[in-house]
This record gives structure tokens, C-alpha cells and sequence, in this order.
């Protein structure tokens, strides 16, 4: 017994004299190596991933990244101000990048593609530049459709319908751009007549069951059928439908938002020319004309390249207008207070 | 209490349980050691080195943190301004998010302890088989040891307006799953077992002679029940709600996914203030209003309960009732109910195995492999690291926890009493605030941790290790301190003495300390998302990212992957125990953490 515990106590110290090596082989290791560009990705992991596998296949420099909701790489990038570490910031709505300028963190950047670009598609002074296009829609579970004898929305006014109560998911305004390019579409279809806009938004209220904190999160429970439908980006709704789950995207007649996602340099980054090689092949039709191969399924922002012929089909007779930025910029934050207070709560 | 408890156990007549007054050990220790006060420090550089390592560690990693996220705060680009802070504070929503905090964390920790008094109580008093009382134990370690979220996933799950339960099973329709009953129910399941813990050893060791004797003198075994098993467990309960309390004060996953629209809590708010509206200052400002419970708390548990303590556990090792303290038709309902919750405690976790092998839940429920390819194939990279990390983190949070405690209950030196406090600071505040206050201190120079594993060690040996340095105390204050002055007295020095005599003396806390700085490092989430870089990342911050991205697949395997490999590093740990032959139940009552 004795001896068990002697040994069992070499092994203890063994451990810590080991566990201290590798701890200070971890430090060994550089922050980044020099052919190595650093990225915080809003995107997905899945989308991500391969986006930079092929960015690497292409130029021989290799992505680090790490993935974070829009909300944390922003807070992320404006806590590291002082001392960047990341080259670039990845995907996620234009929202957010608007939100960056004002906190001065980006280093304007224009690529070969900028000038092909729509004026949405990009900041003036190229503070940000747009790699896709993301419209809103509506999505429906369809045992929840069916067994209410509705049919999949088409109209805005649709989701007032009785059946609804308590049974639709969507995004949170304070932490979701899906959320702000929905209210502003709301804003749109009703010609920016703002009471207009919010008495429908509080009509709509008693059907919400949650406001969720990330765009996506409402995707599931309605895959599960928990809610019966909800306002989503085409992507996180054909992914669901790709995911197997029995749910029905549909548009309403009278418009609906898209929303685009950006790429930005960081202010002070430590390897900018590697940064904007990367934003020159994000920009570029090189890495919009990957995303029909591995599913992705946002709608390409350069001109030059053409829309996967699937999702072309249910776009197709969509009525999907842009977000005037400018108009937006200016009254985000009223109209987002304005929601928190009189929507979420009276 | 104190000398009831004394009084009681006299009666029993146990001739080895020598009930000390703990405190009066204490001064006594303090009175020897201030004679030797003088020069104490030059005499023994060994002592002399190690204060002052603490103290610099301490100062750098729960002092320099705190005070560079409190300046911050506090001035706004260069100048004093608070005004934007006074508007975020005076926020009515705010403020009702603050109530609704303490409300649910009152609620929890009343129906957390319950339960946990209502298994420890099973477990202690109803002769269970062996078998039984350790499946009761894996079950109710369970919700313990997996990552956040899994729970509040099985709640909506089950519970939700389709949920298999009340949808499927009972046919209602229209449910709703959002609010503050879910919450508190997911909460008070997550954290009850700190209860059964804490109040379990503490009913096997208040001696049974005591209610056998008062049933032979012809009390009703209500009335023992009443007036002297509850009472000698008050102490138990006390501590186990004020760790309920703390622990739900903290949660922010939880309310993440179940609060819904109406029930706002602190933790939630402070994480959208900075993560949504990019208000660091007003989300750390938030925080710092949860300090003031929490703290409150930690003091009332260190200074009312932690003195009250220790004095039931006699060291007799008092076993299994000899005698049937409770009725037959009383020990059904008992363990029918244990029976009930943990029936719904492994349903919940069958139902996230499940989970991790379909297709997708609730669509296509073929069986698949595919979720553990991808955790073991994309996700290869965060399993790594974070068994890296906490392999690291544990043995040094361990070894902080019985230095930082040896010290400051054995020997006197200055500014011990404030070593103590400061090194409970980072566990007490809520784990966004000192995620957010690692990430500002660290990033700049003169020293930048960002981005390297360190930060995230760091984090876990100041925020987990203390739970070892309060075991360390506990442990301590039952040692008489003879043993070492006797090796001091021989002529061994301070260095010699705590390595030959104290050392083993307090390996139990030594292992309690790994243990939970180790089930921390692999399920913690609310500090650490904010110190994940490129170079390193977590498991749970994947399992995050993969909830709100809809693959719960990957999630779901990820859970599985690290309830195993902490069962199996637990079941390591006890093992290692039992070879040092400690009385096991003492650090599981203190692996309870926050």
C-alpha cells in the first residue's frame, strides 16, 4: 500500500514537472508565423473553413482564424484597439462593420474589385467592402402550417394571422443585424412612415414567442416545429431545409430587406499586405464562385459571377429591395431604442 | 448552534469526536505565532519567497485586471465621466433585470437545496445498496460536469410547445417554454447537486447515536427529524443555498437560451450590452452591480456559515444508520422522488446521446456517426487545447489552492487576512466580467497574455483555484497544529515541515482543488469567451458556436465528449484518493465551486 502511494505520488509530480514543459513549450510557439494572415470570421466554422482551405490553395498563405457572432468580434476587435490581433475582420453584416467605423477600428482598403462593385456593396472610402448578399425571408415549419390550414406566408400582414400567437421566432434588434434589416424593411414596405411601421411591429408582438440573440437562432425551433415560423437570412433558412427539416421559405409580396456581408482590414494590423491579398481574393470572384461547391448559400456581391441555379430558383419573382445604408446609418440607433422601448418592452 | 452541537454529541458519549471550536484554534494559533511574528519572514526565506510570489501573482491576475476594467469604466477617453454609466444603471429595465437576478437566484437556491437536502437525506438515512447510492451519485454529478446550455437544450427540447413531453406525450398545445419558470427549473436541476454535496458528507457524519437516542426516549420520528437531524444540518443548508445563490447569481447561459422576452437577468444584460450594443463600459458597469450580492454572499458563507462548519464534522466517519431512522411508507416517497428527478436527470442526458448520433433531431433520426467525425476531425483543434489547457491549469490551480490556503491559516505574515480576500475575488465575480477584464488588462503592454494560452490558464487557476484553498482552510482547521510545531521545533524549517508533515496532511484538498479547476477548465464558458484567440480555443466556446449555428449534432457530441472524459479524469482523481486512504466525501463536499 505503501508503495502504491509513493508511486501514485511520483506520479503526481511527474505530472506537474510534464504538464510545466508543455506549458513552456505553448509559449514557444509565435503568434503567427510570417506567410500566415489572422482572422476573426463571423461566418461559420463550416463556411469559413473551406472558404480559407482554398484562399490558401490559391496563394500559399495560410489562415488563422478564430469564429465569433458579430456582436463578440466586434466587442472583440474595439477591447484590442490598442494592440491588434487580427488582420482582418470576416463575413457578418454590413451592420456591424458600420458600427466599427464609428469606433475607428478599420484601415480604408480598396481592391481591384471595388470599383466593379455596386455603391451598396461598398463603404466610400472602403472602409468595408461587401464579399455576399443576404436577403431576409420568411420561413414556415410545415406541420404547423399545415395543421393550422395556413398557407406559407406571403404577405406581411400574414404573420398577424390568430394561429401565430406565441408561435414565431425572431431575432433581437439589440443584438442581431437580421433584426435591424428586418425592422427596416418593415420601415420600407410601409414608405418609412415610422408609426405606421411600429404599430405593425406591435401588432406582431403577441406572436413572437422569443426574440432570439443570435439571427439564426430561431432556425431550429422551427425546423423542431417548437415555433411555427420566423424571419430569417436565405441562408441560415436553406440550411435548415438542407439540414432535412420540413420547412417552407417564402417572400412577401409587398418587399422584403437583403442585408450584405462584409470583410474589413484592421487599423494597426500586424501583416496588412497579407490582409488585403486576402480582401482581393474575398472581393473577387475567386472565392464567390466557391460558395455553390461547398453550399453556401448567399447571393454573390461581384457582378461577374452568376447565381447557383437552386438558389436562383427560389429567389426567383422575390420581391427583395436593399437597405438604403445611408438612411440606416443615420437612424439605427433611434429606431433600435424606439423598438427596445414601445415593441419588446411596452 | 455551536454549543448545541457540542452539548448533543456529549450526550452521544462518542469518546473520539473531540469537537474543537475552530476559531478559538485559530487565535490560539494566531496568539503562538505572534510571539514568533518578529523576524518570522527574515528567518525563513522559504516562507519569505513563496509570500511574495503569491502576493505578485495575485497582484498581476485579480488586482491588475480588476483595476484596469474599473478605470476604464470609470473614465471616458481620459476624463472622469460617469454620467453614461448613472443612465445605464438607472435603467428601468435594468434595474428589473437586476431584481429578477436576485429573485431567481433566491428561488433557486431555496428548491436547489431542498433537493439536494431530499437526496443527501436518501442517500445518508435510507440504507440505499451500494449500487444504488452510486448510481444516484453518477446521475446527480451529471448536470455538474457538462458543459452549459445542454440542460436549458433538453428543456426546450421536452418542454416546448412540441416538445416530446408536452407535446407528444401529453398532447397540450400552445405551451410556452420561455420564462422564468423554465429558467429557475433548468437552473435549480443544473445546480442542486453543490446541495446534495455539500449537505450529504454532513448528514453521514452527524452521529446516528444521537437520533437513536432520542427515538428511544420515546420521540416520534418527526419529532427527531425535527429537532435534531434539521437543526444540526442548518449550518449545511445555509452554505449550500449561498453557493446555489452565487452560482445562479453568475449564470448567463442558462437565461441565454430559456429567459425569453419577459424575464431579463443581470449576467444576459451585461453580455448584450457589450456584445450587441458594444457598450463595454455600461456591460462592465453592469456587472460590477452583480458584485455587490455576490460579494455579500461570499462574505456571509466565509464569516457566518464557514464558521459554523466544520463543527458537526467530527472525523468519526459515523457510516450508514445503524437503526431505521425512517419510517417504511416515509423512505418510498423518499426515494420514489429521488427516483423521479433523477429519472428526468438521465433522461435529459440519454436524450443529448441521442442527440449525438441522429442525423438531426426531430427531422431525420437515422443513426450516424458523422457529428464525433467532425469533432474529431474539425474540432480536433479545441479538443486539444483544451485538454492542454486544462492539463496545465490543473495541477497548478491545485498547487495554489493548498500553498494560498497553508498560508494563510498556518502562518502569520503581513496583509494574510487581505491575501485571503483577494484571493477569492475572481471567484466570487461573474465570469463575463472577468473574461472582459482579462481581455482589456492583457491586450496592451506592458504585459500581453491576449492570444496565448497563459491568459486562459491564468484565468482558471485564479477563478477555480480558490475552491482548493477553502478545502485547504477546512482541512487545516481540524489538523491540530501541534504535529507541525513539534517538526518546527525538531529543527526542520517552514519549507521542510509543510512538505514532510502538512503536505500529506492536506492532499485531499490538493486533489478537490484539481478536480474542480479540471471540471471547470473543460465546461466553463462565460469567462473564457472572451479569451479564446486564434491560437487557442475551447470546447465549449464550439459547443456555443454550434448551438446557435444549428448543429446541434456536433454540439450534442461535443457534450458527450466532455462529460466522459471528466468522468473519467474524476473517477482517476478518486481513485488516487482512496490510495491516500482520505475520507472521500470531505473534497467532493468541496469540489461545490461557482
Amino acid at each position: 500500500m505503501n508503495l502504491i502511494r509513493r508511486l501514485a505520488r511520483t506520479l503526481a509530480q511527474g505530472a506537474l514537472h510534464c504538464s510545466l514543459l508543455t506549458m513552456a513549450a505553448a509559449f514557444a510557439i509565435p503568434a503567427g508565423a510570417a506567410d500566415a494572415v489572422n482572422v476573426y470570421s463571423i461566418w461559420p466554422e463550416n463556411w469559413a473553413r473551406p472558404m480559407f482551405e482554398e484562399f490558401e490553395k490559391a496563394t500559399g498563405i495560410k489562415v488563422n482564424f478564430v469564429r465569433f457572432s458579430s456582436g463578440e468580434a466586434l466587442a472583440r476587435v474595439i477591447a484590442e484597439k490598442g494592440n491588434p490581433r487580427v488582420d482582418v475582420l470576416f463575413g457578418g453584416p454590413v451592420e456591424t462593420f458600420a458600427a466599427g467605423i464609428g469606433e475607428g477600428l478599420f484601415e480604408p482598403y480598396k481592391s481591384p474589385s471595388f470599383a466593379r462593385l455596386p455603391a451598396r456593396f461598398k463603404q466610400p472610402d472602403g472602409q468595408w467592402t461587401a464579399i455576399a448578399d443576404d436577403p431576409l425571408v420568411f420561413m414556415t415549419n410545415d406541420k404547423f402550417v399545415k395543421e393550422n390550414n395556413l398557407k406559407a406566408p406571403t404577405s406581411w400582414n400574414d404573420l398577424l394571422a390568430p394561429p401565430y400567437k406565441n408561435m414565431l421566432q425572431m431575432a433581437d434588434a439589440r443584438t442581431s443585424g437580421t433584426a435591424v434589416t428586418r425592422i427596416f424593411s418593415i420601415l420600407e414596405v410601409n414608405h418609412r412612415d415610422e408609426t405606421k411601421a411600429f404599430d405593425y411591429m406591435k401588432k406582431l408582438r403577441p406572436n413572437v414567442q422569443l426574440y432570439t440573440k443570435s439571427g439564426g437562432g430561431g432556425t431550429l425551433p422551427v425546423g423542431l416545429g417548437q415555433a411555427g415560423g420566423g424571419i430569417f437570412f436565405i441562408v441560415d433558412a436553406l440550411d435548415t431545409k438542407a439540414k432535412g427539416y420540413d420547412v417552407t421559405i417564402s417572400f412577401p409580396k409587398e418587399g422584403i430587406g437583403t442585408a450584405a456581408e462584409g470583410i474589413a482590414l484592421i487599423k494597426g494590423a500586424k501583416n496588412p499586405e497579407l490582409g488585403k491579398k486576402l480582401i482581393d481574393w474575398a472581393t473577387s470572384p475567386a472565392m464567390q464562385n466557391q460558395f455553390a461547391k461547398y453550399k453556401i448559400n448567399f447571393v454573390p456581391a461581384h457582378p461577374d459571377v452568376t447565381l447557383e441555379p437552386s438558389l436562383a430558383a427560389v429567389l426567383k419573382g422575390a420581391n427583395i429591395f436593399p437597405i438604403d445604408a445611408e438612411y440606416a446609418g443615420a437612424n439605427r440607433k433611434r429606431i433600435v431604442d424606439r423598438w427596445v422601448a414601445e415593441v419588446l418592452n411596452p | 448552534m455551536r454549543a448545541r452541537t457540542a452539548s448533543a454529541s456529549s450526550i452521544a458519549g462518542s469518546p473520539k469526536c473531540s469537537i474543537r471550536d475552530p476559531t478559538r484554534v485559530v487565535s490560539a494559533g494566531f496568539a503562538g505565532a505572534r510571539a514568533a511574528a518578529p523576524g518570522a519572514l527574515r528567518r525563513d526565506p522559504a516562507l519569505t519567497v513563496t509570500v511574495i510570489v503569491l502576493w505578485a501573482l495575485l497582484a498581476l491576475f485579480v488586482a491588475y485586471p480588476l483595476a484596469t476594467l474599473l478605470s476604464r469604466v470609470l473614465f471616458d477617453k481620459g476624463t472622469f465621466d460617469v454620467a453614461g454609466l448613472v443612465s445605464v444603471l438607472t435603467d428601468r429595465h435594468q434595474l428589473r433585470a437586476f431584481w429578477n437576478s436576485l429573485l431567481l437566484a433566491l428561488l433557486t437556491g431555496i428548491g436547489g437545496t431542498l433537493i439536494g437536502f431530499l437526496f443527501a437525506f436518501t442517500a445518508a438515512r435510507c440504507r440505499l445498496p451500494r449500487p444504488v447510492l452510486t448510481a444516484i451519485d453518477a446521475a446527480v454529478l451529471l448536470p455538474l460536469v457538462s458543459p452549459p446550455f445542454t440542460t436549458a437544450i433538453a428543456m426546450i427540447f421536452s418542454f416546448g410547445p412540441r416538445g416530446l413531453i408536452t407535446y407528444d406525450l401529453l398532447g397540450l398545445k400552445g405551451v410556452t417554454v420561455y420564462g422564468m419558470t423554465s429558467t429557475l427549473l433548468s437552473e435549480t436541476l443544473t445546480y442542486f447537486p453543490i446541495a446534495y454535496l455539500t449537505l450529504r458528507p454532513l448528514l453521514v457524519a452527524i452521529d446516528s447515536n444521537l437520533e437513536g437516542m432520542a427515538l428511544s426516549l420515546g420521540a416520534s420520528r418527526a419529532r427527531v427529524f425535527r429537532t435534531v437531524t434539521l437543526p444540526l444540518c442548518v449550518p449545511g443548508l445555509a452554505n449550500g443555498f449561498l453557493l446555489l445563490f452565487a452560482a445562479s447569481l453568475a449564470d448567463f447561459a442558462t437565461p441565454l437560451i430559456l429567459a425569453g422576452n419577459d424575464f431579463p437577468v443581470l449576467p444576459t444584460q451585461a453580455y448584450l450590452q457589450i456584445t450587441g450594443l458594444f457598450d463595454l463600459r455600461g456591460g462592465a458597469a453592469l456587472s460590477f452591480l452583480l458584485l455587490l450580492p455576490a460579494l455579500a454572499v461570499f462574505l456571509l458563507q466565509r464569516y457566518w456559515v464557514g464558521r459554523r462548519y466544520y463543527v458537526t464534522v467530527t472525523g468519526k466517519g459515523a457510516g450508514q444508520a445503524p437503526f431505521d431512522s425512517v419510517a417504511t411508507g416515509v423512505r418510498r416517497a423518499l426515494l420514489a422522488a429521488c427516483a423521479l428527478i433523477t429519472l428526468v436527470i438521465v433522461y435529459f442526458y440519454a436524450l443529448l446521446l441521442y442527440a449525438s448520433l441522429v442525423v438531426a433531431l426531430g427531422a431525420n433520426h437515422a443513426f450516424t456517426l458523422a457529428h464525433y467525425r467532425v469533432i474529431f476531425t474539425d474540432g480536433l483543434k479545441a479538443i486539444r487545447d483544451t485538454l492542454i489547457i486544462a492539463g496545465i491549469a490543473m495541477p497548478l490551480g491545485g498547487l495554489y489552492g493548498i500553498l494560498l490556503g497553508y498560508l494563510v491559516t498556518r502562518k502569520r505574515f503581513f496583509g494574510r487576512r487581505t491575501m485571503e480576500i483577494m484571493s477569492m475575488i475572481n471567484y466570487a465575480l461573474p465570469g463575463t466580467i472577468v473574461g472582459i477584464a482579462y481581455l482589456i488588462a492583457f491586450n496592451d503592454p506592458p504585459i500581453e497574455l491576449t492570444g496565448t494560452a497563459l491568459i486562459i490558464i491564468a484565468c482558471y487557476v485564479f477563478r477555480y483555484g480558490p475552491t482548493g484553498i477553502r478545502t485547504t482552510v477546512a482541512l487545516l482547521q481540524q489538523i491540530d497544529r501541534s504535529l507541525e510545531e513539534a517538526s518546527q521545533g525538531l529543527g526542520a524549517g517552514s519549507g521542510m515541515t509543510f512538505r514532510r508533515v502538512t503536505l500529506p496532511l492536506i492532499v485531499p484538498a490538493f486533489f478537490a482543488g484539481l478536480g474542480i479547476v479540471f471540471i471547470r477548465s473543460m465546461t466553463a464558458i462565460s469567462a473564457t469567451i472572451f479569451l479564446v484567440s486564434i491560437g487557442w480555443t475551447l470546447i465549449t466556446v464550439r459547443i456555443l458556436e454550434n448551438m446557435t449555428e444549428l448543429s446541434l449534432g456536433p454540439a450534442a457530441a461535443f457534450s458527450v465528449l466532455v462529460v466522459a472524459i471528466v468522468f473519467v479524469v474524476i473517477g482517476a482523481i478518486g481513485w488516487l484518493l482512496r490510495l491516500f486512504r482520505a475520507p472521500s466525501s470531505m473534497p467532493m463536499a468541496s469540489m461545490l465551486g461557482g
